[in-house]
């Protein structure tokens, strides 16, 4: 294999590190530029060189990349963050009564453990009760992630996470009062501020993805045509508002004009379904026994 | 707005470039002193597409390679005329000062 052929195949690796759609918008033309910056007989990418692309992709897959355009959902996904950082500060608080488990479970959620359970389980239940409060965090930073690419099925599982997290507030489902281990939607255990914020952040962020401004950057499948055709519904905007002719030009990016649309992956489809059926489960399970 | 921001916005001001082009031409206008790297450069171009500041003009292969043309839009133009405006006052008024401080000491 010649020394161009290693290199490339040494970028294309570091590649992997940026979000697939990015990588296969731009994959190709950031290739070229590599190759083309690359010295005689270079063989493997510098040092440097690796670490702005490593950094450089995470950074792609953590921020969310909604046009600034697209207020309503740029606000939304901010506001997703925000409930992820609110519950990511209740953990912290509740960390130390986690550890503390004879009082979590027996004194404040009235488990069916006795002591000598308690004692005998006691690390695997803290494990269980640290690893299920991460849950609602991972959701919330997952919802943050697939509303601002874009997702339809995001904004309608949001949907439906905030409904759960209703039904938690006000006590509908009780998920504590019959397991051992309790997902708490919202925070229940330090009053009632915390919990009402949170569930205050997801309700303005529900109705922000929900507005007519946000409708048109959610279009199925995949983000590169939901970006696609949000910027036609621009271009549908500067036109009736008698824009000039040049926005009109700016309204369409040529690189995303003929580009073959990629359908959003289908396994996404199966995750949303397979966390409802949780979720249902881990409900009826927490039902009370008549 | 960042220095590269400003830079790659004024490497496209004559024109559109394709990405190497801007990193060769921030290195010329910045006299050498700053060199871009790829994943700098596209995670800017990323950000200054999504801000309606930049838009694609043109794409094409060239020795099996795509070379994708940046240009910049209505938009990006007012934000770098007033950039440079902002910067050009901080400079005179830099200068203002040190042409007054150096008056005053000799």
């Amino acid at each position: 294999m010649t020394d161009q052929a290693n290199l490339e195949r040494a970028y294309r690796r570091l590649l992997a590190w940026y979000p697939r759609e990015f990588r296969d918008e731009n994959g190709p033309e950031i290739l070229a530029v590599l190759m083309a910056a690359a010295r005689e007989g270079q063989r493997r990418p510098g040092l440097a060189e690796s670490a702005d692309l490593i950094r450089s992709g995470l950074w792609m897959r953590l921020r969310p990349g909604v046009p600034r355009s697209a207020r309503t959902v740029r606000a939304a996904v901010r506001l997703i963050y925000a409930g992820a950082a609110v519950s990511t500060v209740n953990l912290i608080i509740a960390l130390p009564s986690l550890i503390d488990i004879k009082t979590y479970h027996l004194e404040w959620n009235n488990h069916p453990f006795t002591t000598a359970q308690l004692n005998q389980w006691g690390p695997l239940i803290i494990t269980v009760d640290i690893v299920l409060s991460l849950v609602p965090i991972a959701l919330w930073l997952w919802m943050a992630r697939a509303n601002g690419r874009g997702r339809t099925w995001a904004r309608i599982l949001s949907t439906v996470l905030l409904g759960v997290a209703t039904l938690d507030l006000t006590g509908a489902f009780q998920l504590h009062s019959a397991i051992g281990i309790q997902v708490d939607f919202v925070p229940i255990e330090f009053g009632p501020t915390l919990p009402v914020l949170t569930w205050l952040v997801g309700l303005a962020a529900v109705w922000l993805l929900w507005r007519p401004a946000s409708t048109a950057f959610f279009r199925p499948p995949g983000s590169v045509q939901a970006l696609h055709q949000f910027q036609m519904a621009e271009l549908a905007r500067i036109r009736s508002s008698g824009a000039r002719q040049a926005a009109e030009r700016d309204a369409i990016p040529g690189g995303l004009t003929g580009m073959p649309v990629r359908r959003g992956p289908k396994w996404s489809i199966w995750v949303s379904l397979a966390i409802l059926m949780v979720m249902i489960f881990v409900v009826l399970w927490a039902l009370p026994p008549n | 707005m960042q220095e590269a921001t400003f830079l790659i916005l004024t490497a496209l001001a004559n024109g559109a470039q394709h990405g190497y082009g801007i990193i060769t031409d921030v290195q010329q206008i910045s006299a050498g002193r700053v060199r871009l790297r790829a994943g700098t450069l596209y995670t800017a171009l990323d950000r200054l597409r999504a801000d309606e500041l930049i838009v694609v003009d043109r794409e094409e292969v060239v020795d099996g390679r795509l070379r994708r043309y940046y240009r910049l839009t209505p938009a990006g133009t007012r934000r770098l005329a007033a950039e440079a405006a902002r910067l050009q006052a901080h400079a005179a008024a830099a200068l203002r000062r040190l042409n007054l401080a150096g008056g005053m000491a000799t």
